[in-house]
């Protein structure tokens, strides 16, 4: 078992309290680390303090045509 | 109008007689229901049928004309839905086993609403199990069938609601929208589908896959259709603090604006879905045939998709997450499908689902300075391939790499426009090698839809795929 497979295995039996076979924790590990890492490039790129979800919503009626 | 002609007439069409006393609503319903009983078998897209019922409130909506109210543009007009949407005291299952016989407590706001309209419902409609696929497939409830071939998939997870409205079963119906699944059965049973602007329709009493992604719309055959029927939905309620309190316009009667003097740009774009040489053809035909009818049409600077669509991964899984928790640890029968696309949701970390919600408003941002540069509205494919088989998409019977792969490639070019929550227009534009339809998708500025239905409206008189009939 991999270090980010151990960690999810990790999440799984002490945060979470689900069971997984060691397979699925791998697969599961391999697509949380895309995803993750996805966002995290994005926000890194992009995100400052003051930024909230709920500027979405009013840039949205801003925006209206 | 002959029973038979009744059922293949337009939604507007048969409320405009139904206006003009020419048909009654009764005559319409029965019409439905001669080809319910002929298409059900070919393509399971009901999972209730409430004919007595709908025969019923038929007689009442008839007796209300008679009488002199009209309560609106689609009096008289039978539709059904999505099994998602609640009614109070009717059981609603989600697709679901979990709630096969489950009943709902309250009515979702747009059954009222569609209900206030002179509605009639002829009952409730097949979807992938909780919104959760884009196929079509459902391994309780049975899967739906494409009414243009059987052995193809409708797309979802609206399953029901494309084939039914293909098959002309119905006139209309709502579907729901997470990561496409109003516009790719719209693509793959050549309807016409309008996932409107975040905000726009709302989403009280409709079942959840991801309260900050969903949205609500309706399928039916025409664009004009679909605007009358938004019209009805749409709007402002207390019980969904996301809808937005802009008043909605009256988008039929922006259809006849024509597409003279817009620009609309065009795109394939190609990050993470290769476009079918096909469906690429298709979806430039139509830009031709807009062109023609006095668009001015230019190459679409399309951002990379890569981030908006992890964004929203990231964002649905956790949503769903949190939402199905109690009963995947309680082991309740959930597909595979289900269980799989949901699983990662209880390991992404909170601070990046947090960052997927506060990215969002950078993302439209970009996207408006970009794609939308210059441009009233962009096209571009729907589902960027034939529509396959439901063996090829078979994930319970099949979990394989090349299966999986090509199940998450449905969405690839439908979810980027959830995490932006523009208003996004599915419609027919022709058909591929195996004689099914293909879509393509006008996608707008925020509340935009108006527009959007000038586009479609004015490609639909220019084309007749939506005219087209499954035999």
């Amino acid at each position: 078992m991999d270090d980010r497979t151990k960690l999810a295995a990790g999440i799984a039996a002490h945060l979470q309290g689900l069971r997984y076979d060691d397979k699925r924790l791998a697969e599961i590990a391999a697509e949380v680390a895309v995803l993750n890492d996805a966002v995290r490039k994005a926000a890194a790129a992009r995100l400052a303090f003051d930024d909230e979800p709920a500027a979405f919503a009013s840039l949205m009626e801003k925006e209206a045509k | 109008m002959s029973v038979a002609d009744l059922a293949l007439a337009d939604l507007s069409e048969v409320a405009d007689a139904i206006a003009a006393g020419t048909v009654t609503s009764v005559q319409a319903t029965e019409a439905c229901l001669a080809r319910i009983e002929a298409w059900q078998p070919r393509t399971n897209a009901f999972l209730r049928l409430k004919a007595d019922k709908a025969l019923e409130q038929a007689r009442a909506l008839d007796k209300e004309l008679a009488n002199g109210k009209r309560r609106g543009p689609l009096h008289g007009v039978p539709m059904a839905h999505k099994d998602m949407y609640y009614r109070a005291g009717e059981i609603s299952t989600g697709g679901s086993a979990i709630r096969r016989d489950w009943v709902a407590p309250t009515t979702a706001t747009v059954l009222q609403r569609l209900d206030a309209a002179g509605v009639v419902e002829l009952g409730f409609l097949n979807m992938a199990e909780f919104a959760a696929g884009p196929t079509g497939h459902n391994v309780h409830h049975g899967h739906c069938r494409n009414p243009w071939d059987g052995t193809r998939v409708t797309g979802g997870s609206s399953s029901g609601s494309g084939a039914s409205v293909a098959a002309r079963m119905v006139y209309g119906a709502l579907g729901s929208d997470t990561g496409g699944s109003i516009r790719l059965p719209a693509s793959a049973c050549g309807v016409v589908g309008m996932k409107a602007t975040y905000g726009r329709v709302s989403r009280a009493g409709a079942v959840a896959r991801s309260w900050t992604l969903d949205h609500v719309g309706p399928l039916t055959r025409t664009v004009r259709d679909n605007a009358r029927m938004l019209a009805a939905i749409a709007g402002a309620d207390i019980d969904d603090s996301t809808t937005s309190e802009r008043p909605v316009p009256d988008y039929e009667a922006a259809l006849a604006g024509g597409v003279a003097g817009l620009r609309i740009g065009l795109s394939l774009p190609e990050a993470l879905v290769p476009v079918d040489p096909a469906v690429g053809a298709a979806v430039e035909a139509a830009a031709s045939v807009l062109g023609k009818l006095g668009a001015t049409i230019v190459p679409a600077k399309m951002p990379d998709f890569t981030a908006l669509y992890r964004a929203a991964e990231v964002i649905v899984k956790c949503e769903a997450a949190s939402m199905h928790r109690p009963w995947m640890e309680a082991g309740a029968p959930y597909a595979n499908q289900v269980r799989t696309r949901t699983d990662a949701g209880y390991f992404i970390p909170a601070t990046a689902y947090i960052d997927a919600l506060r990215l969002r408003a950078h993302f439209v941002r970009e996207f408006l300075a970009t794609a939308m540069e210059g441009v009233d509205a962009l096209i571009l494919p729907a589902i960027p391939f034939p529509v396959p088989t439901i063996a090829e998409t078979d994930v319970e019977a099949s979990g394989g790499p090349a299966t999986l792969a090509m199940v998450a490639r449905f969405t690839g070019l439908t979810r980027p426009f959830n995490t932006l929550g523009l208003p996004a227009l599915s419609l027919p534009c022709g058909f591929d090698a195996n004689g099914v339809p293909m879509g393509l998708q006008a996608i707008g500025r925020p509340f935009d839809e108006a527009l959007l239905y000038r586009v479609g409206h004015a490609y639909q008189g220019a084309t007749d795929h939506h005219r087209r009939v499954p035999a």
